[in-house]
C-alpha cells in the first residue's frame, strides 16, 4: 500500500524522509562500494531493479477474491541485501510515482521507510533467524516474505495513525482503525506473498543456482567448510 | 514503454529543461500540501487541470487514465476519516467533522497528485535521470537507475508475453495453475533480468566498458522566462488563496 500523493501533511512528509535519509545513504554508500570493486555490478543491480520493479507489478490472487501485487521486499531483501535494497527500494518507488502514478513524491519518504526500509531489515532478519537455527531454506523464505510484507503495512498504518489520530480515542484509535482495515485484506496477502516467494525460489534453486551462490543466497561446499571451520576457529 | 512516459515523449513540452517543469509541476504540488485545502488546493488543482489540458497538450482520455489511480487511493483513505473510534455514540460512529475532514483530504491529494502528473506527463525519464548527477545524486546510483529504467520495459514485456504464453496453456485455469504460472513468471523474470545483464556487459566489455555509463542527453537550456513565468504562477496562486480565505471560508 503506497501512500498516495498529498495524503500527509508537510511536517510528517519531511519528518519520514530525514528518517529515511540515513538508511538510504547507507545503502548509497554500500552500492558506490559494491560498483568500485566491481565495475560489471551496475548492470547486475540495475537488472535486480528492475526485477523489483516489475515484481511490484505482477497481480497476486487473494483469498477474498480480489488480486494485489506483491511488495516484494523480502524477496529482494532475501537476494540482494536489505541496505542494497534501500537504493533500489527507493529508486522503484521514485518510478512507480512518476511512470504509474503510485505513490508520489512528498510521500516518498514515509513510503522508502516502510517499503524499502523496514519490510526488508524485518523481513531478512526473520529470514537469517531461522537459517542460524538450521530451519530449512524454504520455510526460512515464507516466513521472510510473509513478515517483510506484513511489518510494511504495520509501519504503513503507524504512519498513517500519527497523521490523521482519530477524533475521539486519538492516535491507538486511529491505528486500530487502520490497522483493522489493513489486517482483513494484508493478513491473507501476507501469506499469499510468502507462498509465492516459496514457488520463486523453488525455481530458482532448480534453474538459477549460480546467481544465487553469488548472491550469497545457496552456500557452496567450500563456503560451507569455511564457514565451519571459521566457527571452530 | 509505460503510458505517462509515451506521453512524456510526445508531449509539446518535451524539449523544455527538466527544471523549467520542476519547478511548476512540483511546486503546485508543494503549494497544495501547504496552502489552506479550501480554497488553496482547489485553486492549484484547477490551475493544475487548465496547464495539462491547454499548454501542455496531455490527451485528456490519458490523463483521466493515469489520474484515477491516485483518486482511487485517495476516496479510500478519505473514508476512513468519515468514522471515529470510540466516545460516547458507539464503538465505531460517524465523525463530528468527518466528511469536512475527508473533502480536505481528497482535494488535497487530487491537486498534489495532477500537480506530479503535469511534471510527469512531460519530462521523459530518460531526460531526467543523467541530469540527477548535477543535481549531487552519486553517479552509480544514476548509473543503476538508468540500466533499471531500460531494462524495465523489456522485462515487463517479457512477462506480458509469457503471460499469454501461459494462459495458451490454460496457466490460469484453476486456482493451483495461477499460483503455478505466478511463480513461473517471477522465477522467469528473474533469469532474464540476470540473463540480459550479463549479455549487456559481454557487449559493453567488448566496446571497453569502465564502469561508468554515458549516454546522450538532448540539449536544453534553463529558460529563464519560462522558470519565471512559473515562479510568478505559484506566488500569484498563494496570494489569492490568502486573499479568498477569509471570504470563502
Amino acid at each position: 500500500m503506497h501512500i498516495a500523493e498529498g495524503f500527509l501533511p508537510p511536517a510528517h512528509a519531511v519528518a519520514w524522509g530525514v528518517a529515511s535519509a540515513p538508511f538510504v545513504v547507507h545503502g548509497v554508500r554500500a552500492l558506490n562500494r559494491e560498483v568500485r570493486e566491481h565495475p560489471e555490478s551496475t548492470l547486475l543491480l540495475g537488472a535486480s531493479g528492475a526485477f523489483t520493479f516489475v515484481l511490484s507489478a505482477l497481480k497476486l490472487p487473494s483469498v477474498t477474491g480480489s488480486c494485489s501485487h506483491p511488495t516484494g521486499t523480502g524477496l529482494g531483501a532475501i537476494l540482494f541485501r536489505p541496505p542494497i535494497m534501500a537504493v533500489l527500494g527507493t529508486i522503484t518507488l521514485l518510478f512507480q510515482a512518476l511512470l504509474l502514478a503510485h505513490g508520489g513524491l512528498t510521500t516518498l519518504g514515509a513510503n522508502v521507510f516502510s517499503m524499502a526500509i523496514v519490510g526488508p531489515w524485518a523481513g531478512y532478519g526473520m529470514y537469517r533467524l531461522l537459517r542460524r537455527y538450521d530451519v530449512p531454506l524454504m520455510v526460512a523464505v515464507f516466513f521472510g516474505a510473509f513478515v517483510a510484507d506484513l511489518s510494511t503495512y504495520c509501519v504503513t498504518s503507524v504512519q498513517l495513525a500519527l497523521a490523521f489520530p482519530d477524533p475521539s480515542s486519538g492516535f491507538l484509535g486511529a491505528l486500530g482503525k487502520f490497522g483493522s482495515i489493513f489486517a482483513v485484506t494484508q493478513i491473507p496477502l501476507a501469506v499469499s506473498e510468502g507462498l509465492l516467494t516459496v514457488l520463486v525460489m523453488r525455481l530458482l534453486v532448480q534453474s538459477s543456482k549460480g546467481e544465487l551462490t553469488r548472491l550469497g543466497v545457496l552456500v557452496t561446499g567450500r563456503q560451507a567448510q569455511n564457514g565451519t571451520e571459521a566457527v571452530a576457529r | 514503454m509505460l503510458p505517462i512516459d509515451a506521453a512524456a515523449h510526445s508531449s509539446r513540452w518535451r524539449h523544455r529543461h527538466p527544471v523549467d517543469k520542476a519547478v511548476l509541476g512540483l511546486g503546485l504540488t508543494v503549494l497544495a500540501i501547504s496552502l489552506p485545502p479550501w480554497p488553496g488546493a482547489a485553486l492549484v488543482l484547477v490551475t493544475a487541470l487548465a496547464l495539462l489540458l491547454g499548454p501542455a497538450g496531455v490527451p485528456a482520455r490519458r490523463l483521466w487514465r493515469a489520474y484515477r489511480v491516485p483518486l482511487g487511493f485517495c476516496a479510500t483513505g478519505a473514508v476512513t476519516l468519515l468514522v471515529q473510534v470510540g466516545g460516547p455514540e458507539g464503538f465505531v460512529s460517524l465523525a463530528d467533522g468527518g466528511p469536512v475532514r475527508a473533502g480536505e483530504l481528497m482535494l488535497r491529494t487530487s491537486a498534489a497528485s495532477l500537480g506530479v502528473l503535469l511534471f510527469a506527463f512531460t519530462t521523459p525519464m530518460s531526460d531526467l535521470l543523467p541530469r540527477l548527477v548535477r543535481a549531487g545524486v552519486p553517479a552509480p546510483v544514476v548509473d543503476v537507475a538508468l540500466v533499471t529504467y531500460r531494462m524495465s520495459f523489456l522485462l515487463l514485456d517479457s512477462v506480458r508475453r509469457i503471460r499469454e504464453a501461459q494462459a495458451a496453456r490454460l496457466g490460469h485455469t484453476s486456482r493451483a495453475a495461477e499460483w503455478r504460472s505466478l511463480a513461473g513468471l517471477g522465477a522467469t523474470a528473474f533469469v532474464r533480468a540476470f540473463d540480459r545483464a550479463a549479455r549487456l556487459q559481454a557487449g559493453l566489455a567488448g566496446r571497453g566498458y569502465d564502469g561508468t555509463l554515458r549516454v546522450l542527453v538532448p540539449e536544453a537550456r534553463v529558460s529563464v522566462r519560462f522558470t519565471v513565468a512559473g515562479a510568478g504562477l505559484l506566488v500569484a496562486l498563494a496570494t489569492l488563496t490568502f486573499v479568498l480565505e477569509r471570504p470563502l471560508s
